[in-house]
């Protein structure tokens, strides 16, 4: 129960803060931060692939109807749901993930969620900046989109889990 | 039949994937050229509301500048009233004649959503029908255009803005009456482009440019902004101009958006012109 109104909270704080702040937030370069991935990220381990799948195509299409995009944001969000488990799979820890954990910054290992969430975030940023821009001949400006914006939103990301994210060994020591 | 079967349970993940992204794209790229519907956009009321409170937060972020520019606009104002005029002969009355008749109504509005650093971006408005904006009329302000109405709710509004890709104003470099028309490559929200000026035509780096007024969305004469860079195409006989937009569309807040009283009129005539069969 706890953990629906957590998601819940989730789903509402990400959907704003993307539309009303970030999708705003133009620092120039074309670099644009997205950090709703980070939420398609921290769902449960165990969801099922279609349940993920509608609940980021929820959240995108949200964020697209605020921001005019119609569409974008639902296509790549629902693009990374879709390759979550495969990617989860690929970079699996040698003893396997437990049940009921977390895939957050305090739960893992660095270099595990470096190199899963920078890859969701490629792909997503890819698929997005490729459908926005659509030209064949653009290739060069949507490469350098990608690979400024990137770095960004990851460490956006990695800012939001440490500030708003509980430590559990903190809670443990007191 | 059971192949069939085991086949939709085998990729059925995949399937429900492909079924998603379909309709995901289809509204993106439908919605380019025409919109099928007001609900799912920044035009509906319940993102309206969002976004009207999340303006109230923004709006005083850029208050001082935008008071020194609607002073200027009333200095010049002022300088039209009949205060300010010294009666040279005595006597003179103001004839209200018939040689002018009133042609564009201009709604004021301001922009509540605004984005520059997407391939195509839309501006809302919080005005709407029952303002009586319609879909298709022109919006500028005083430093230049804006775009054109792209969808209208009953008390919001959506615009076309000029840093869209298929904009397509008619646009004339105003000391040679050369016209072409207005597109936008998607990198600078500063630059635009024109397309379509013959390159026999001399054009001057750093002249002005204005609307054109063709098509009756835009009275003419509107500022666009100056050619910074012209380069003739390879291969064809055209210039490749790029144009430094007067208006800064990053700050915009104040918009006007002007109604044709007779555009019904423009329209009807000129679709008496029969089409060119080839």
């Amino acid at each position: 129960m706890r953990d629906y109104f957590i998601h819940t909270l989730r789903f509402v704080l990400f959907l704003f803060t993307q539309a009303l702040i970030f999708n705003h937030l133009e620092i120039g370069l074309g670099i644009h931060i997205m950090i709703y991935p980070l939420f398609i990220l921290l769902l449960p381990y165990n969801l099922n692939i279609f349940a993920s799948m509608i609940i980021s195509f929820a959240l995108g299409f949200g964020i697209d109807t605020i921001s005019d995009t119609y569409g974008l944001h639902a296509s790549a969000a629902t693009l990374i749901a879709f390759l979550r488990p495969t990617i989860f799979k690929f970079f699996e820890p040698r003893d396997g993930y437990d049940e009921n954990q977390e895939m957050n910054i305090y739960e893992m290992d660095s270099r595990w969620l470096l190199s899963v969430f920078g890859l969701m975030l490629l792909v997503h940023h890819l698929w997005f900046f490729s459908l926005e821009l659509f030209k064949f001949n653009e290739i060069g400006y949507i490469l350098k989109k990608t690979f400024l914006s990137v770095p960004m939103s990851l460490i956006v990301c990695i800012l939001i889990q440490i500030i708003f994210i509980k430590n559990p060994k903190d809670a443990r020591s007191k | 039949m059971r192949d069939l079967f085991a086949f939709f349970r085998k990729f059925r993940v995949f399937l429900f994937f492909v079924a998603l992204q379909v309709f995901a794209l289809s509204t993106y790229f439908t919605y380019l050229s025409f919109p099928r519907s007001q609900y799912l956009t920044s035009a509906s009321e319940i993102n309206g509301k969002i976004l009207k409170v999340s303006y109230e937060v923004t709006k005083h972020f850029n208050l001082s500048q935008n008071n020194t520019l609607l002073q200027q606009e009333n200095i010049a104002l002022r300088k039209q009233l009949p205060q300010s005029f010294m009666a040279l002969q005595s006597g003179n009355v103001l004839i209200n004649d018939t040689l002018h008749k009133q042609r564009y109504e201009y709604i004021p509005a301001t922009v509540i959503k605004s984005t520059f650093n997407h391939r195509n971006n839309y501006f809302t408005l919080n005005i709407g029908s029952v303002e009586g904006v319609e879909r298709d009329m022109g919006v500028f302000t005083d430093n230049g255009i804006v775009g054109i109405i792209h969808n209208v709710s009953a008390h919001f509004s959506v615009v076309k803005s000029v840093l869209t890709e298929a904009i397509n104003i008619d646009v004339m470099v105003e000391s040679t009456g050369a016209f072409g028309m207005l597109k936008w490559d998607g990198k600078d929200a500063r630059i635009g482009s024109i397309t379509g000026i013959s390159n026999d035509i001399k054009v001057k780096k750093w002249s002005k440019v204005v609307t054109r007024g063709g098509s009756g969305i835009f009275p003419r004469g509107l500022p666009v902004g100056k050619i910074s860079n012209l380069k003739p195409v390879e291969g064809k006989p055209l210039w490749d101009i790029s144009l430094l937009y007067s208006e800064d569309y990053r700050k915009i807040q104040r918009v006007y958006v002007a109604k044709n009283i007779m555009k019904d009129e423009q329209l009807k005539l000129e679709s008496l012109i029969p089409i060119d069969k080839e």
